[in-house]
């Protein structure tokens, strides 16, 4: 009962496997992912749709508990430019767009290729001494900056990063102290950062964080989060200037040991934003503030069964995630899990600004009304023989009132070809229904050798064409992890998905082909002195295109990065 | 018990002793068991397309080798040099180099003296203007793109010949293939170079 109880759904939950080719920053793990519809504009903006989620958001467009300390850009949760200090060590970080000219410059007269763009980074965090650790890094990220980039560029002052000269579209810089014991893990980070946000209008906008503070604490089952920002903007198009004096955060009580034994699991907890613009500002909250008190709640009568509950609600707008999951009775080494899963509310992301400006005009970031998502949810995994696991997991999911955009004018500025577009965020009233089906297929060999290989297939019927995105139908992906004498490791991923398409951000839809991708990782590591040298080269085999409107080109890119940990 | 039986068990034990040894003496060991830093210099050879776009150069630098696994060693190599263009139009005399790689070395036990090898190279390079001129104004013409700096990766495989071992001291030749991963072909060179290292632990 044991082994099913917490094995079997660990299993499940870890049948699709993400790939281990490490991403070239943190919270940027989409860009390695076969399981979905996965398109990038930039490091601060993705359309991320997992398959097996159903409905036709993007993953980080919808709020949880989970993303208390992802930044919220415009209106998505994004773990990129991450503020979480990372482990006690030294590294340093660097990489490539492949494609430069270098001496090729001398000789090459007719059609030069676009300039090639980095990533960098350099950080460390001391050793704890008496508990108290100190911390800085600087790290930005050039990669997919030539979205927008003429645009962008004649749009601010000077080079808009800390190093270099491409108008990256983040770059990031901070210090400060920690405190760490057995009961306590605090922090108190400083730092000024360059930011690209990608917005409703599809428009880049600037902001400078100067500075910008973040305090972290979590004290036992409690955690809490404050930061203040002093962005300012700037539109040099329109000699335009303003600032927003922002303070956000929250406060969060998780269960704790004592409470997991319990049938009953509660956690709970408050975020909130408050603003003060000043000039012109491009976007606007609502009287200026938010503040989301949320609960969880977790209910399991008996061991196969467990009921998840998480709800917010302020005097705008409600928000209601559950699941109710059952493990079935199995076979040995066998494991079936059934589910229903439901999102019901007035809008996915309850945080985020509500207003948009552009060009004097007003874009409307809410709707009126609700949204309704059910899927209903059945997966598997048998393991045969201790070397070999077979799974797959098919649902049916129904969308009511699924959040879009209105579009009433399309604007396209050959100078800098730019499309942007006015209107309202929208409801798609009407159902839309798809059916998913999902199989794969793990093998390893001890801790030597690990190979997944997995295919995924939806149907969607009803309006999808009025949502931002049109999912990709197929994925496939297959991914390899060596490890040599336990100290070299090549990890690889290759993988398809089908055509996805951009319904409602330029005149005719934007579709992004279909195409294979391949990864791979090289790493060398010296667990005797805590060193590891890493290699990885990304978006092999695959055309470089661009997969989001205004977005910037997926290239070949090299990463290497030297870590030393304390 | 009888003596066949203690012969038995004393064999048994040293296999395993052997056997565990040969657990012991595992990567931890041998990794960074033995670390040697050497001086290198040489000449460079563009091929390919960029045989018209640079002259032969000298280069330098320094190497740094160690144990790795058995047979295997690491390098990391950092060498500099400076490209002077061929084409007159070029708005400046010429480009700093700074490259720095980093793979394995496979020393054949069969024919000693040679080791072969490769790995990854990332070339940083930046032209050497004049005071008086401004990188955003030469950037439409060739060579422009070097004005900032300009950083590129690619692979190198290397045939190293040992020549001479003396207590510490050993030296010998390299000679390395490198293709970087440029656009709108990749560039190739190669470096014929004489070097010496000396063992520091």
């Amino acid at each position: 009962m044991k082994y099913r109880s917490l094995t079997l759904p660990f299993l499940l939950a870890s049948g699709i496997a993400v790939a281990q080719v490490p991403a070239e920053m943190e919270g940027m793990e989409y860009e390695t992912r076969a399981d979905g519809t996965f398109l990038i504009g930039g490091p601060t903006f993705v359309f991320d749709r997992v398959m097996g989620a159903g409905g036709v958001h993007s993953e980080s467009e919808l709020w949880t508990p989970a993303k208390l300390r992802d930044r919220l850009l415009f209106n998505r949760w994004s773990g990129t430019p991450s503020w979480t200090p990372l482990e006690p060590g030294v590294w340093l970080k660097t990489g490539n767009e492949l494609g430069d000219l270098i001496y090729q410059d001398f000789i090459t007269e007719e059609n030069r290729p676009e300039n090639r763009t980095p990533i960098l980074e350099g950080g460390f965090r001391s050793p704890t001494y008496k508990g108290l650790w100190a911390t800085a890094r600087l790290f930005q990220d050039d990669h997919f900056c030539s979205g927008a980039y003429a645009y962008r560029r004649d749009m601010v002052n000077g080079n808009y990063t800390h190093l270099g000269a491409n108008w990256a579209m983040f770059s990031s810089a901070y210090g400060g102290l920690g405190y760490t014991n057995s009961l306590v893990n605090a922090s108190v980070l400083a730092g000024e950062e360059y930011l690209w946000t990608y917005t409703a209008t599809s428009r880049w906008i600037p902001s400078h964080y100067k500075p910008r503070v973040e305090a972290r604490a979590d004290i036992k089952d409690l955690s809490m989060t404050v930061a203040y920002e002093d962005i300012e903007f700037e539109n040099l198009h329109e000699k335009e200037e303003g600032s927003r004096k922002e303070v956000n955060g929250s406060v969060y009580y998780k269960c704790g040991k004592a409470c997991e034994k319990g049938v009953f699991k509660v956690a709970a907890g408050l975020a909130f934003r408050a603003v003060d613009d000043e000039g012109t500002v491009y976007t606007e909250l609502e009287e200026d503030r938010v503040a989301w008190p949320f609960m969880e709640l977790r209910v399991q009568p008996v061991g196969r069964l467990t009921a998840d509950v998480t709800f917010g609600v302020n005097e705008r707008d409600w928000l209601v995630q559950d699941s109710i999951q059952f493990v079935a009775p199995a076979p040995e080494n066998m494991g079936v899990v059934v589910g229903v899963k439901n999102i019901s509310g007035s809008r996915l992301n309850p945080l985020a600004d509500t207003k948009e400006f552009y060009d004097g005009r007003e874009i409307d970031l809410t709707a009126d009304g609700q949204m309704n998502l059910i899927q209903a949810y059945a997966s598997y995994v048998d393991t045969l023989g201790g070397f070999v696991s077979i799974g797959g997991r098919g649902s049916l999911w129904a969308e009511h009132g699924a959040e879009t955009f209105d579009v009433e004018e399309i604007r396209y500025r050959e100078k800098y070809d730019l499309t942007t577009r006015y209107g309202d965020v929208d409801r798609i009233e009407d159902w839309i229904k798809g059916v998913t089906a999902e199989l794969w297929l793990n093998t390893w060999y001890r801790d030597m050798f690990k190979f997944t290989a997995m295919a995924g297939f939806e149907h969607i019927e009803g309006p999808v064409d009025n949502a931002e995105v049109t999912p990709a139908e197929f994925y496939t992906g297959f991914m390899g992890d060596w490890l040599l004498n336990k100290t070299f490791k090549i990890s690889h991923s290759i993988r398809y998905r089908s055509d996805a398409k951009w319904n409602l951000r330029s005149k005719n839809p934007m579709v992004v082909k279909g195409d294979w991708t391949w990864d791979a990782s090289f790493s060398q590591m010296f667990p005797k002195y805590g060193i590891s040298l890493t290699g990885t080269l990304m978006h092999v085999l695959a055309d470089e295109v661009m997969e989001t409107v205004n977005g910037g080109y997926d290239r070949i890119r090299f990463i290497c990065q030297a870590k030393k940990t304390f | 018990m009888g003596k066949l039986k203690k012969l038995l068990l004393l064999v048994a034990s040293l296999a395993l002793a052997a056997l565990a040894q040969e657990d012991s003496t595992k990567v931890e060991d041998i990794a960074f068991s033995k670390v040697y830093l050497g001086i290198e210099g040489g000449e460079v050879y563009p091929f390919g397309d960029l045989i018209d776009a640079t002259y032969n150069t000298m280069y330098g630098g320094l190497n740094f080798r160690y144990s790795y696994w058995k047979n295997v060693d690491g390098v990391v190599m950092f060498h500099y040099a400076y490209f002077k263009p061929r084409p007159d139009v070029v708005p400046y005399d010429g480009v700093h180099q700074a490259s720095g790689k980093l793979g394995l070395d496979w020393r054949f036990p069969a024919i000693h003296p040679i080791v072969l090898g490769g790995g990854f190279a990332c070339n940083w390079t930046r032209a050497d203007l004049d005071d008086d001129i401004v990188k955003d104004e030469i950037y439409d013409e060739p060579g422009g793109t070097l004005g900032d700096n300009e950083t590129e990766f690619g692979w190198f495989a290397r045939l190293n010949v040992v020549l001479w071992n003396f207590e510490k001291f050993r030296m010998g030749f390299n000679f390395m293939w490198e293709e970087i991963w440029t656009l709108p072909k990749r560039s190739d060179m190669l470096y014929a170079g004489i070097y010496v290292e000396r063992k520091l632990w």
